[in-house]
């Protein structure tokens, strides 16, 4: 499961490698709290199905981008700084 | 710039002007097809525009916005508040393009992705809100890519930035290959993941990834269907591509791309054309000039020119290679007498220079980067003004007429030599005079008048203004504009936007109540804000008046009592106006926001500052539950005068320049006492030296009389006079403020200005002050 909730405001974070199984973790979270940030800067792959959830929910992205090509080529702002840490 | 340029960024900013209006006023009264027609035509005229100077990135983003109004047009949409939105958002990025452009001659790199993402957005709201016009938008694109080679997107992609760069650096062109991949809806069920295939494409050059279809809401949305569209540039093979897409050929598209058919020579101007079949026509003439020289005596000279212009040519074309070719062999011509290895470089050279070298552009792109940016860019916006043909036409009458006079001038000089009978001629130069002086006055007025530009330059702004802002804060307002047309110095009503719009912002925010609050109060549940100037005598008054709450004095003297900027007594003895006039110190305008009034003065104190440093001043009235009227009340052109800033006794003091005639470091052996006053010689006249501490009674800086002295010459009625100061700070130009209020009636000061850094600056009279 690389999906997570932060417990401490609600940001969800993405980590390691993102599986297509995610998409659904993530868009289920998404569902609950539209307005919750995603600070991806920890997964190092996104699977395609993943990065589609967020195209057509756009959240608000924390950071750029942990997955190299995605951060390359995929233009989305980042609006915070990262998470400093979490125990999940 | 040249000329289309010009006419480009001035007639872009008025069709701006134009649409913005016409989308408020639509979002207002409704759709009217005579209004909608003016709309659709703005945008196709921007268009056209933006393809005659070679842009593509904006006639794209016209071109999405154009059919979504075209929409609207032919009633299949309504002019809902998305689509105004987004068609002022569109028309805010085209603003931007144009200023940049105004300044850097293209737009920012950037522009293409910026593009994209309008027209995207512009079109998702053609398909999102008429579901029956997604089969007709379809069509289009099919259409597009029918004729593969011209498909927008693979103009859009190739525009891109790094596929451009990476095109500047190749030295001749290549194949390049567009890849459309829109995998099957079911593909991750497959175990396929798109973009892992994406992520093998070797020499990615461009990238863009959308939705097939506006996406659903999120609560509907299957996250294992896949509703993507990829599409690509690649410098790869074709067969490598074929190889990596070999599972999915179905789903795959590719096309080669023409790279002649893109305009790959894009951003370049006009300019550079012509600059370049400039270069190629010197280097021809140079090489007529090797070919036809016999091998007579100025052989050498005439060769090593001709030699030394192509060279130059080349440098200045960026090839520094041939430029350095070319000198080698005009060298070795010279040398050898053979001009055969020369003449041939120049061929090549010219063969070369025809299709522009893309290695030159690359070179130009790294040497000549945009400079500072945003500041040129603001800079460049708003230098100009378009003034009525019938001034300048006042004007050339008036230089006609000069020239008149001034050859009378010749005539009465004859008559001075022949010496003629002195009181007719007394008579007549004194009526030469007077024409000179009725001419000269009239052309300082008329230059004056080239300078007026009419309020509604400021004024224009507002509608939009207003809009966002009522939309902000929830409330119903409508903005009336009176008197548009007055005029004034082209400085003031520039500077004029920022406190107008700081008035604006605060009656909308703080003065006018929330409709439930006005139904409450009885008023209507709309309300007004006027902005409104007039001609007062020799000044410009500008009001904004709104019907809002008012300012309530109790609530002002609470808050002055508890921020401590006046005591209870000065509290107790001041008006209500004088009250209410705190809402303008900068002190009032720091409160915090926490009661409805506190926020008043937010920016308060820069109306107040602003109308100042333009010699004007600012005043207030309101009545509580009946609203509040600002004043402007500015002069209506700006005089300005040139000063020096001087230091005596810690304090600077403003000295007039028209006074002043130099000034001096005098070492103590210079000076001698006469009648017990300090005084030396200039040129042959004796100099008293006063201390500006002295005359201003300040205590004079002790244990300086052993140093050198600085002294400022000032001539004022005839005399010389040396004025003793302790350092010379700058030289301005202000705008000089008669005293006022209780100062109104001190001697020796001409008036006050307001430094840079807010300090009021004391200007002396020197006619008065000095002994």
């Amino acid at each position: 499961m690389s999906v997570c909730r932060h417990d401490d405001n609600g940001t969800i974070l993405l980590k390691g490698v993102c599986s297509v199984e995610d998409a659904e973790s993530l868009l289920q979270l998404l569902q609950a709290t539209p307005r919750a940030p995603v600070d991806w800067t920890r997964s190092n792959h996104l699977h395609t199905a993943v990065l589609q959830v967020i195209l057509a929910t756009r959240p608000t992205l924390v950071g750029r981008c942990g997955d190299p090509w995605v951060a390359e080529w995929i233009n989305v702002t980042p609006a915070y700084a990262p998470l400093t840490d979490c125990d999940c | 710039m040249n000329a289309l340029h010009e006419q480009f960024v001035a007639e872009a900013r008025e069709l701006i002007h134009q649409a913005t209006d016409d989308l408020i006023t639509i979002e207002r009264e409704g759709v009217a097809k005579e209004r909608v027609e003016r709309l659709l035509r703005a945008f196709h005229t921007l268009k056209g525009s933006a393809g005659v100077v070679e842009l593509p990135a904006m006639s794209l983003t016209l071109h999405a916005a154009e059919d979504l109004l075209a929409a609207i047009h032919v009633g299949q949409l309504d002019a809902t508040a998305a689509i105004i939105d987004q068609a002022l958002a569109c028309l805010d990025l085209i603003s931007r393009w144009v200023d940049e452009f105004e300044a850097h001659r293209s737009l920012p790199l950037r522009a293409d992705d910026d593009a994209r993402v309008m027209t995207g957005q512009l079109r998702d709201l053609l398909l999102d809100s008429a579901p029956r016009q997604r089969v007709s938008s379809e069509r289009k694109i099919a259409a597009y890519v029918g004729d593969e080679t011209s498909a927008e997107w693979v103009l859009q992609l190739i525009r891109s930035e790094r596929a451009q760069n990476f095109l500047r650096a190749q030295p001749r062109s290549i194949e390049l290959v567009a890849i459309s991949y829109e995998p099957h809806v079911g593909c991750f069920f497959n175990g396929d993941d798109p973009i892992a295939l994406m992520r093998k494409v070797p020499h990615l050059l461009a990238f863009h990834i959308e939705a097939r279809e506006a996406w659903p809401p999120v609560a509907e949305l299957d996250p294992f269907a896949c509703h993507l569209r990829f599409q690509a540039i690649s410098a790869g093979n074709r067969a490598e591509l074929s190889h990596i897409f070999r599972l999915v050929p179905d789903q795959v598209r590719f096309v080669d791309v023409p790279l002649e058919r893109f305009g790959l020579r894009q951003s370049t101007g006009v300019d550079e054309i012509d600059n370049a079949a400039l270069i190629r026509a010197v280097i021809a003439e140079q090489r007529r000039i090797v070919d036809v020289s016999d091998r007579s005596e100025d052989f050498a000279g005439r060769i090593g020119a001709a030699a030394r212009v192509a060279a130059n040519a080349m440098r200045h074309h960026l090839r520094i290679d041939l430029a350095e070719q070319i000198e080698r062999a005009g060298a070795t011509a010279t040398r050898d007498r053979n001009v055969e290895p020369l003449l041939s470089i120049l061929d090549d050279t010219i063969e070369l220079i025809a299709p522009r070298s893309p290695r030159a552009e690359g070179e130009k792109a790294k040497t000549g980067g945009p400079s500072s940016g945003r500041t040129d860019v603001e800079r460049a916006a708003g230098h100009w003004i378009r003034v009525e043909e019938s001034r300048i036409d006042t004007l050339v009458n008036l230089a006609g007429e000069l020239l008149v006079v001034k050859n009378s001038f010749a005539h009465l000089a004859t008559r001075i030599e022949r010496n003629i009978e002195t009181r007719d001629l007394a008579q007549a130069i004194e009526r030469e005079r007077e024409a000179i002086e009725r001419l000269a006055t009239e052309m300082h007025a008329a230059i004056l008048q080239l300078r007026m530009v009419p309020l509604a330059q400021v004024f224009r702004s507002f509608p939009r203004l207003v809009r966002d802002m009522s939309q902000r804060f929830n409330k119903k307002v409508r903005l009336l504009t009176l008197g548009e047309t007055t005029e004034s110095d082209k400085v003031i009503v520039d500077r004029l936007f920022e406190p107008l719009m700081h008035l604006v912002r605060n009656a909308l925010d703080h003065g006018i109540e929330s409709p439930e609050a006005r139904r409450a109060a009885g008023k209507p549940e709309s309300s007004t804000i006027t902005m409104q100037a007039s001609r007062v005598g020799d000044r410009l008054v500008v009001e904004v008046i709104d019907d809002g709450r008012g300012i309530n004095p109790e609530i002002i003297r609470g808050r002055a009592r508890e921020r401590g900027l006046l005591t209870l007594e000065e509290l107790a003895d001041q008006s209500d106006d004088q009250i209410i006039d705190l809402v303008f110190s900068a002190g009032f305008s720091t409160a915090a926001e926490v009661s409805d009034v506190s926020g008043r003065g937010v920016g308060m104190d820069v109306v107040r500052t602003t109308a100042e440093q333009i010699g004007g001043w600012v005043s207030l009235a309101s009545r509580v539950g009946a609203g509040t009227t600002v004043r402007l009340d500015l002069p209506i052109s700006i005089a300005m005068s040139r000063i020096m800033v001087a230091e005596a006794a810690g304090q600077v003091f403003g000295i007039p320049m028209e006074g002043v005639t130099e000034t001096l470091h005098l070492s103590p052996d210079r000076i001698a006492q006469i009648k017990g006053n300090d005084a030396f010689v200039l040129r042959d006249r004796t100099v008293p030296i006063c201390s500006l501490a002295e005359l201003m009674h300040l205590p004079e800086t002790p244990g300086r009389k052993s140093d050198a002295r600085l002294v400022i010459i000032a001539e004022t009625g005839g005399r010389m006079v040396a004025l003793e100061v302790d350092a010379i700070r700058d030289r301005l130009e202000v705008v000089l403020k008669p005293m006022q209020g209780l100062l109104a009636n001190a001697r020796g000061y001409l008036g006050t200005t307001l430094l840079g850094d807010g300090r009021v600056l004391l200007v002396l009279d020197l006619k008065e002050l000095l002994p």
